[in-house]
């Protein structure tokens, strides 16, 4: 049996929702975050990869990955580790 | 047999849906929480120049004479059984229902800002509110003014903006800017939301002096000290706050409960306007969250689409937003866009200003659905989705 905890996983679908939905969306999924938390953010707007390298470098959290997959959606996951 | 209509909600959305089924098909039911109707925009105003302009009409007289009108507040929609409550005790069954409650102001998640907003005023809830604003703002001789949005979503994006550049205006028409600082927080990279109108914004808020704060979500606020902390850990201290609350849907029971999403609006289909896992529900303007901006003009846009579906050709809405934006000193602009053309950039002038307040004059006759012919022909020439119309612009600055 696998004992490892896993982080709560948040996902957040800004699918479909151009800017500044995807910013909104990670906004306010942040505000409802703890410390330990993580954040998958899904978004089709390009401009979401700036706008969460700007936000992690501004609050300090970390993005652990930022890919984009075969059908456009870009998948970004972030660490909460300062709120 | 006449279909039952259930509108809930006479704001912008409701009103407009409701007159515009009718009566041989429709027999239309409007339950809304208060019997007057406020046309919030004009809020702006009596806040930044102490307009006098009356805002609120009685919404009887804004309704035809066939849609049966409730006063009461709803408490409960039963979506599987159709059913709808009230405060008062009514029980509403309906065949189609379409939700059109709004956004209500909830200061309540944030320390101190019910109190900061008690006592300074606000420009996105009541009259009164607006009122006690402009009192604030006529009572203020020099020091530091912050004002913005506590979280992201807002009741129609440009006005925190319009805010600051009124504030702006009033300060050096009464000789105080020189004794006056003017900070413009948002929880966002740059000043406006959508990166090809902030090409637009950001020029004119450095040219008129005002600094910005990004990425500051508002934590909590020292209602003593006037000291905002955002969840980012900066701090802005000032004299007067100026502050837009956090917004809320209305509180309304759900069955199934999973139609809200956590700020309380309902989902819903952002193409067909259906209420998500239902068949015979839909939602229009502030209430829903469609991934648009929260605006009359959306509300409007989106009561049509309804109202065509429900009279048998189903229609879709396409995300079109069209919002004036006053950017002070007689000049203004539009932010437009849709789900698949993006807020296009449109160049300041004083027409668009003219135009602004145009449309305010005539919102209680668009309300009647007497303007649709006009109106319609306007947003069509405008569509930012039109090659005319996007060639004229030009590609997105920093695309
Ligand atoms: C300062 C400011 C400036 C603005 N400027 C513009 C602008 O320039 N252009 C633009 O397009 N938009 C603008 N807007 C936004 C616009 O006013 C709203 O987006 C619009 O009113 C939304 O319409 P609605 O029908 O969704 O909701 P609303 O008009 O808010 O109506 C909601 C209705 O539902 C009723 N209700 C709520 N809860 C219940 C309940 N439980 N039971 C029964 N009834 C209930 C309320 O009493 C109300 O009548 C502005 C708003 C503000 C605050």
């Amino acid at each position: 049996m696998d004992t490892t905890t896993q982080p709560p996983r948040t996902l957040v679908d800004s699918r479909g929702s151009s800017c500044p939905g995807p910013i909104t969306d990670l906004s306010m999924a942040y505000r409802r975050s703890t410390v330990g938390d993580v954040i998958e953010l899904w978004a089709t707007d390009p401009g979401v990869k700036s706008d969460a390298r700007a936000w992690s470098q501004k609050t300090g959290n970390p993005i652990l990955s930022l890919d984009e997959r075969a059908d456009g959606t870009i998948v970004v996951i972030i660490e909460i580790k300062r709120r | 047999m006449r279909q039952r209509i259930v509108v809930l909600g006479g704001g912008t959305g409701g009103t407009m849906l409701a007159n515009s089924l009718d009566r041989r098909r429709f027999e239309t039911t409007l339950v809304t929480a208060s019997t007057t109707h406020l046309f919030q925009p004009g809020l702006l105003y009596v806040a930044f120049k102490n307009a006098g302009t009356p805002l609120v009409r009685d919404e009887r007289g804004l309704l035809a004479r066939h849609v049966h009108l409730v006063h009461d507040t709803v408490t409960s929609v039963d979506l599987t059984h159709q059913l709808v409550e009230t405060a008062g005790g009514s029980r509403l069954a309906y065949d189609r229902l379409v939700v059109a409650t709004g956004i209500q102001t909830d200061p309540s998640g944030i320390p101190g800002l019910a109190d900061v907003v008690g006592r300074v005023g606000d420009y996105h809830s009541t009259v009164s509110q607006a009122r006690l604003l402009w009192q604030s703002l006529d009572r203020f001789r020099g020091g530091t003014i912050a004002l913005g949005q506590t979280t992201p979503i807002c009741k129609c994006p440009p006005s925190p903006i319009e805010g600051i550049l009124l504030a702006d205006e009033l300060l050096r028409r009464r000789g105080l800017r020189e004794r006056s600082r003017l900070v413009f927080f948002t929880p966002y990279p740059r000043p406006y939301p959508a990166e090809p109108m902030n090409h637009v914004v950001e020029p004119i808020l450095k040219e008129r002096g005002i600094e910005v704060a990004t990425f500051f979500d508002v934590d909590r606020i020292d209602p003593e000290s006037f000291t905002l902390t955002s969840i980012e850990g900066d701090v802005i201290e000032c004299d007067l706050p100026i502050l837009v609350p956090p917004f809320t849907g209305a509180p309304i029971a759900y069955e199934p409960a999973g139609v809200l999403d956590e700020s309380r609006f309902v989902r819903t289909d952002p193409r067909t306007l259906r209420v998500r896992g239902t068949g015979t529900a839909f939602a229009i303007g502030d209430a829903t969250s469609l991934p648009t901006s929260k605006s009359g003009v959306g509300a409007h846009l989106e009561a049509q689409v309804v109202a065509r579906t429900l009279r048998g050709s189903p229609a879709t809405f396409a995300g079109r937003t069209h919002c004036p934006f006053d950017l002070a000193h007689g000049r203004g602009t539009f932010v437009a866009g849709t789900y698949d053309a993006p807020v296009v950039p449109s160049p300041p002038s004083r027409l668009k200003h003219v135009m602004k307040a145009t449309f305010a004059r005539l919102y209680w006759l668009s309300l009647r659905g007497t303007l649709d012919p006009a109106l319609d022909l306007y947003f069509r020439l405008t569509d930012p989705a039109r090659p005319r119309w996007r060639g004229l612009r030009g590609p997105h600055p920093g695309t």
